[in-house]
């Protein structure tokens, strides 16, 4: 229904463009720079600076995750869930780690 | 009903003006938006009417021809102490002296009325850089990155300068009429994300001859930062200032320079800022509240040393925002000895099409220092 909904008013604002307004010319389509054309195609890879940040984020995020339904079978599980915990948390700070070398803690 | 409604309410709407400003004019397009039936746009997408002032040079004329037909229909072009340039017809000129408020207003409602015609396309109904595909797919070259695509040049790998990652460096030209830069000013930039890599002067800033009372100028000088700083509205109070201080009206300095220290936006800006004779950003502008209510003209700099600092070397490293403070904090003199054009600007004549990003070498250029001579560019 949501889906529906959605489809007929994307096709509804797609149309309403089309028979009003004039078509797009070329010398429209130039992107706006104060009166200079580009000269470079727009297509370009560039550094996404919190790129190393969200990495972070999901190691510490994932111990979050696994450390709540381990809280609540650690009681029956005893020093077995311990262990298993003891080596998430060494894999998981290696990553961290290996962050740290990379410099992921250093605020750019 | 509605769109009875909608006709009748349309035409009272402030009108949406995009300003071209030519030399000697920035203060009184500055002045004129304190109007509230105009709204000043920063781009010329969201503008109805072109407002052109002031003379402009030869070398402005195809920039000002492209922004017109970058501005979307119904549309007019006002001229406003300036010569209209060949290909414009239907004009509305305005003397110098004239308020053009009236003018701007009228060509809007008689656009929205349609008793007058939206103005035609000057440039050809052509594709700026036209498509070459080549290759199996029409993808235009070699490899993922070679090849024209679209007709332009893919943007080439380069250093960053914080890091090192090469990723691609984006150039293109900016200005002669980008609102945050000052007015003629076309600066080359090379930007990687938006990091400035690398710029250049195409062109110089246009003399403003701002020798209105000092104080208005002022005035003016800091409403500008205070707009890139986002504090649009205590721009407008200082704007406001300086047209009552130009009308002779009493103006509370002090209560002024407060608000200004008050809105934090001495510490919204970056220490160690685009340094010039040990002075950063922050500490020009805090002059220049400093100095808001003095009457006398501007001292000469005593520490300015005789080889001035050049504006190219202060935006390496930079991010955008910065870029474009630290060029807004130099009043035009200043700024006119640290810009001289240093490479030909290819933009105007065609043929730039064989081009600087070809060479994957370009990133060797840049560990040579800022000696990165494009290609067919020119001297560096």
């Amino acid at each position: 229904m949501i889906v529906l909904v959605a489809a007929t008013v994307a096709a509804l604002v797609r149309s309403a463009r089309s028979p009003f307004a004039a078509p797009i010319t070329e010398p429209q389509k130039v992107p706006f720079l104060g009166g200079g054309a580009p000269t470079t195609h727009a297509w370009q890879r560039y550094h996404v600076r919190y790129y190393p940040m969200t990495l972070l984020f999901i190691a510490f995020e994932m111990e979050m995750m696994f450390m709540y339904p381990w809280a609540v079978v650690f009681v029956e599980e005893g020093g077995k869930a311990m262990m298993e915990m003891g080596m998430f948390l060494a894999i998981l700070s290696v990553g961290i780690l290996y962050g740290w070398r990379e410099g992921v803690f250093r605020w750019q | 009903m509605a769109v009875r409604l909608l006709e009748k309410s349309a035409p009272s709407a402030p009108v949406s003006v995009f300003a071209a400003v030519g030399a000697g004019s920035r203060g009184r397009v500055e002045r004129l938006f304190y109007d509230p039936r105009l709204t000043r746009v920063l781009s010329v997408r969201q503008a109805n009417v072109l407002l052109v002032a002031g003379s402009l040079r030869d070398e402005d004329h195809d920039d000002l021809r492209r922004l017109h037909d970058q501005m979307p229909p119904p549309r007019a072009t006002v001229w406003w102490g300036s010569d209209p340039i060949f290909g414009f017809d239907d004009l509305t000129t305005i003397a110098v002296e004239d308020d053009p408020v009236a003018a701007i207003v009228a060509a809007h409602r008689a656009l929205i009325m349609v008793e007058r015609a939206s103005e035609p396309d000057l440039l050809p109904n052509e594709p700026a850089n036209p498509w070459r595909g080549e290759g199996p797919h029409g993808q235009g070259g070699k490899g993922m990155m070679g090849g024209t695509p679209y007709g332009r040049p893919m943007a080439m790998t380069n250093d960053d300068l914080r890091d090192g990652l090469a990723l691609d460096a984006y150039t293109a030209p900016f200005g002669p009429f980008l609102p945050m830069l000052p007015p003629g000013l076309k600066l080359s930039l090379t930007l990687q994300g938006d990091v400035v890599q690398k710029a250049e002067v195409l062109r110089p800033p246009l003399a403003q001859h701002d020798d209105g009372p000092t104080r208005a100028l002022r005035l003016r000088r800091v409403a500008r930062l205070l707009r890139i700083l986002g504090l649009d509205a205590h721009a407008d109070r200082l704007q406001d200032a300086s047209r009552a201080s130009e009308c002779g009206e009493e103006v509370d300095f002090a209560k002024l320079r407060r608000l200004v220290r008050w809105s934090g936006a001495l510490a919204a800006i970056p220490p160690g800022l685009g340094v010039v004779d040990g002075r950063d950003v922050r500490s020009r502008m805090r002059r220049w509240l400093d100095e808001l209510g003095v009457q006398r003209p501007d001292p000469a700099d005593p520490a300015s040393s005789e080889q001035p600092a050049r504006l190219v070397d202060l935006l390496e490293g930079l991010e955008w925002t910065e870029a474009i403070l630290v060029i807004n904090s130099f009043d035009d003199k200043a700024l006119l000895a640290m810009a001289p054009v240093e490479k030909e600007d290819g933009n105007a004549e065609k043929g730039e099409g064989e081009h600087h990003h070809h060479d994957h070498s370009s990133r060797d250029h840049h560990s040579a220092g800022h000696a990165m001579n494009h290609g067919g560019g020119g001297s560096a």
